[in-house]
């Protein structure tokens, strides 16, 4: 459940643990200190009285007792007085108690003393001691406690109506939070994908609130501002490396094509060729450096990857005949990618113009591309002397030479731009090699995920 | 041909202008965009070679200044900005094509040459003759002596691109553009491998080789009659 994984919602929830928690001592204290310890305070009370009562009860005639009853269910006291004094029949000697159980229990119990007064009904709760006397009487001896039991009931209904309440609204008002603040992350995270996918131009769009969102928006834009100038900063500098390595080696050729005219001195042909191999060399790392800094104009259409594998198998093909060589090609078709046409055509192109200087004359290359869960997979295998597989990682990196790739013409750069194109196009790229043939997989994903 | 050539870089303009006489062409050169679009305008040239950067005014606005007067004359660009997009760019801004520093000379010239026929003679001619060679670019067809050979589309397209420029060289590089629907850059000299191949079914009927390989530029078909 993404609602749990939010980290909003889970602080709402804590906190609304927490202040139920509060509650919930608040109420304890307020429930001990106005209702435990007040009715402890009248079983105290009543229990003294009835030690002094039975004083007046020491022989068998219970008129003393009576008396002293009934003048206390008159006396003014903060608390109302009840009392029953029933003789051994269980018949009232004296009572202001309107009822009563009708067997003993020994212990305290609660009892509803409704008292009709001037033709009204006044309902009272009282607190009463049930006890046995010597002579077979009994003794029920209470309190009005008609203002606790009333707070009793409120706590009571506190508790059954407003916590259920409370626990839904906290749930609500924790999901709600956890909805407004994604929100504002994902505007923070949307910029930053814009960023990842090369358009360092993105901005957090601020709501003008001031708030803490907008402070941090505002610092991450700062950054990004800082991050575009500088990496502006590189590309003029690489624009101008790449315009002051160019023209003098303009200019050079000019100079040595000028030399190698007749009558041509030793070795300015020699010269000329390494200007011209000097020419490659710079526009195949310039290239590179351009699309893995994501500033090759990158124009992501659909593009029908059968069809674009067919055409760069057809410009191999007669390399490949005249070395003798069998293009084995199974290629599912319809394999549809959203690309760059041409640096896909530029990286199959590589990938096999590798296979073709790389397999011995007479050799196989096998080419294949399938869909298959997702991910468009091309493969191209091919019969040659393969490296150890710890240089297999290395066959990407810049002027790396395979050490069977002596006489084999070559910058080492081939398969860095094909590293590059992928890496621009979000796909996969690794080697495999086996004992007598050297693998290239290409992945390329056609859904997320 | 009149040619204007616009390069600020005096040892560059200087070799160029030097291999372009050397082939015949009348050559002026401006050094900077000001005054070459002042030239330009004075002047009718058949081709102008035109540097991207430039002092004063930028190779791309004299370009869009030249494009606004509804001056068509075939501009070849010049840069020191070799990428795919740059390319893209100047071709957009109204350039004919585009040729990346360093170049060899020969490119140059063979595209100003291909650059100027084009100016000279807009109409295609509906079927090409080469002694014996019949290309039909209209009914795809070729022939020679009458007997009928059949080539791959890629082959097709290649031969039909040299016919087309007969009597010019045409360079590897502009037969990659022009034949290929991919802007890219093969590694190694694939392409001559396709020519030989439409070479060997040419004469496998008899007959005189007819496409020349020009050494250091590229290939040549020479001019029939049409």
């Amino acid at each position: 459940m993404t609602l749990l994984r939010s980290l909003s919602f889970r602080l709402a929830l804590l906190y609304l643990a927490v202040f139920a928690g509060s509650v919930a001592l608040l109420g304890g204290l307020f429930y001990w200190i106005e209702v435990a310890r007040p009715l402890a305070e009248i079983r105290g009370d009543i229990r003294s009285e009835s030690a002094a009562l039975s004083e007046f009860y020491r022989g068998e005639d219970p008129a003393a007792l009576t008396a002293a009853l009934e003048a206390r269910a008159v006396a003014e006291a903060p608390r109302v007085a009840y009392h029953a004094l029933l003789n051994s029949r269980g018949e009232p000697l004296t009572a202001n108690l309107p009822s009563w159980p009708g067997n003993f229990a020994p212990g305290w119990k609660r009892i509803e003393a409704d008292v009709a007064r001037e033709g009204d009904e006044d309902e009272y709760e009282a607190l009463v001691l049930d006890q046995q006397l010597p002579g077979g009487l009994r003794l029920l001896l209470g309190r009005d406690i008609d203002d606790i039991d009333e707070l009793e009931e409120s706590l009571s209904d506190t508790v059954l109506w407003i916590v259920p309440a409370l626990l839904l609204l906290g749930v609500c008002g924790g999901a709600l939070m956890s909805r407004v603040i994604a929100a504002r992350l994902d505007a923070i995270s949307s910029a930053a994908r814009g960023v990842i996918d090369g358009d360092l131009s993105s901005r957090i769009e601020l709501r003008g609130a001031s708030d803490d969102f907008d402070r941090l928006a505002a610092t991450l834009n700062l950054m990004l501002d800082r991050l575009e100038a500088s990496l502006d900063a590189v590309r003029r500098v690489s624009d101008s490396v790449a315009h002051e390595l160019r023209t003098p080696l303009a200019r050079l050729q000019a100079e040595l094509a000028d030399l190698s005219a007749s009558p041509a001195p030793e070795g300015a042909a020699r010269a000329l060729a390494e200007a011209t191999r000097l020419q490659t060399v710079i526009d195949a790392v310039l290239r590179i450096a351009r699309i893995e800094a994501g500033r090759h104009a990158m124009t992501a259409r659909p593009v029908d990857l059968s069809a674009l594998l067919a055409d760069v198998i057809e410009f191999y093909q007669p390399e490949a005949d005249v070395r003798g060589q069998q293009l084995v090609v199974s290629v599912a078709p319809g394999l549809s990618f959203a690309g760059d046409g041409d640096l896909l055509f530029q990286g199959f192109a590589n990938l096999l113009d590798n296979a073709v200087k790389f397999t011995p004359d007479g050799g196989t290359i096998v080419i294949g591309a399938a869909e298959e869960g997702g991910a468009i997979q091309v493969e191209v295998r091919n019969d040659a002397l393969v490296s150890a597989p710890e240089q297999l990682d290395r066959v990407t990196e810049r002027f790396f030479r395979a050490p069977g790739a002596a006489g084999v013409v070559g910058l080492g750069l081939g398969l860095s731009l094909v590293a590059a194109i992928a890496v621009a196009h979000r796909s996969d790229l690794s080697f495999r090699s086996d004992e007598k043939s050297f693998l290239a997989i290409w992945r390329f994903h056609t859904r997320d995920g | 041909m009149h040619i204007l050539l616009i390069e600020d870089d005096e040892r560059i303009s200087g070799y160029v202008a030097k291999a372009l006489r050397e082939e015949g062409h009348l050559v002026d050169v401006a050094a900077d965009g000001r005054s070459g679009l002042t030239q330009a305008t004075s002047e009718a040239y058949d081709v102008i070679v035109l540097d991207r950067m430039l002092p004063q005014v930028d190779g791309l606005k004299v370009l869009h200044a030249l494009r606004g007067m509804d001056d068509t004359t075939p501009v070849l660009i010049l840069s020191a900005l070799g990428d795919a997009d740059e390319r893209v760019r100047g071709l957009r801004a109204g350039g004919d094509d585009y040729l990346a520093k360093p170049f060899s000379i020969e490119e140059l010239v063979a595209r100003v040459e291909v650059l100027g026929r084009r100016r000279g003679q807009p109409e295609l001619p509906a079927r090409h003759m080469f002694d014996d060679l019949l290309v039909d670019p209209v009914a795809r067809v070729v022939s020679r002596a009458g007997k009928r050979i059949e080539l791959t589309n890629r082959e097709f397209r290649i031969l039909e691109y040299l016919a087309r420029n007969a009597g010019r060289v045409v360079t590897r590089s502009m037969l990659l553009e022009h034949v290929w629907d991919y802007n890219f850059d093969p590694q190694t000299n694939i392409i001559d491998q396709h020519v030989s191949r439409l070479r060997q079914k040419l004469e496998r009927v008899g007959g005189e080789p007819l496409i020349e390989t020009v050494r250091g530029a590229g290939y040549s078909i020479r001019r029939g009659s049409a």
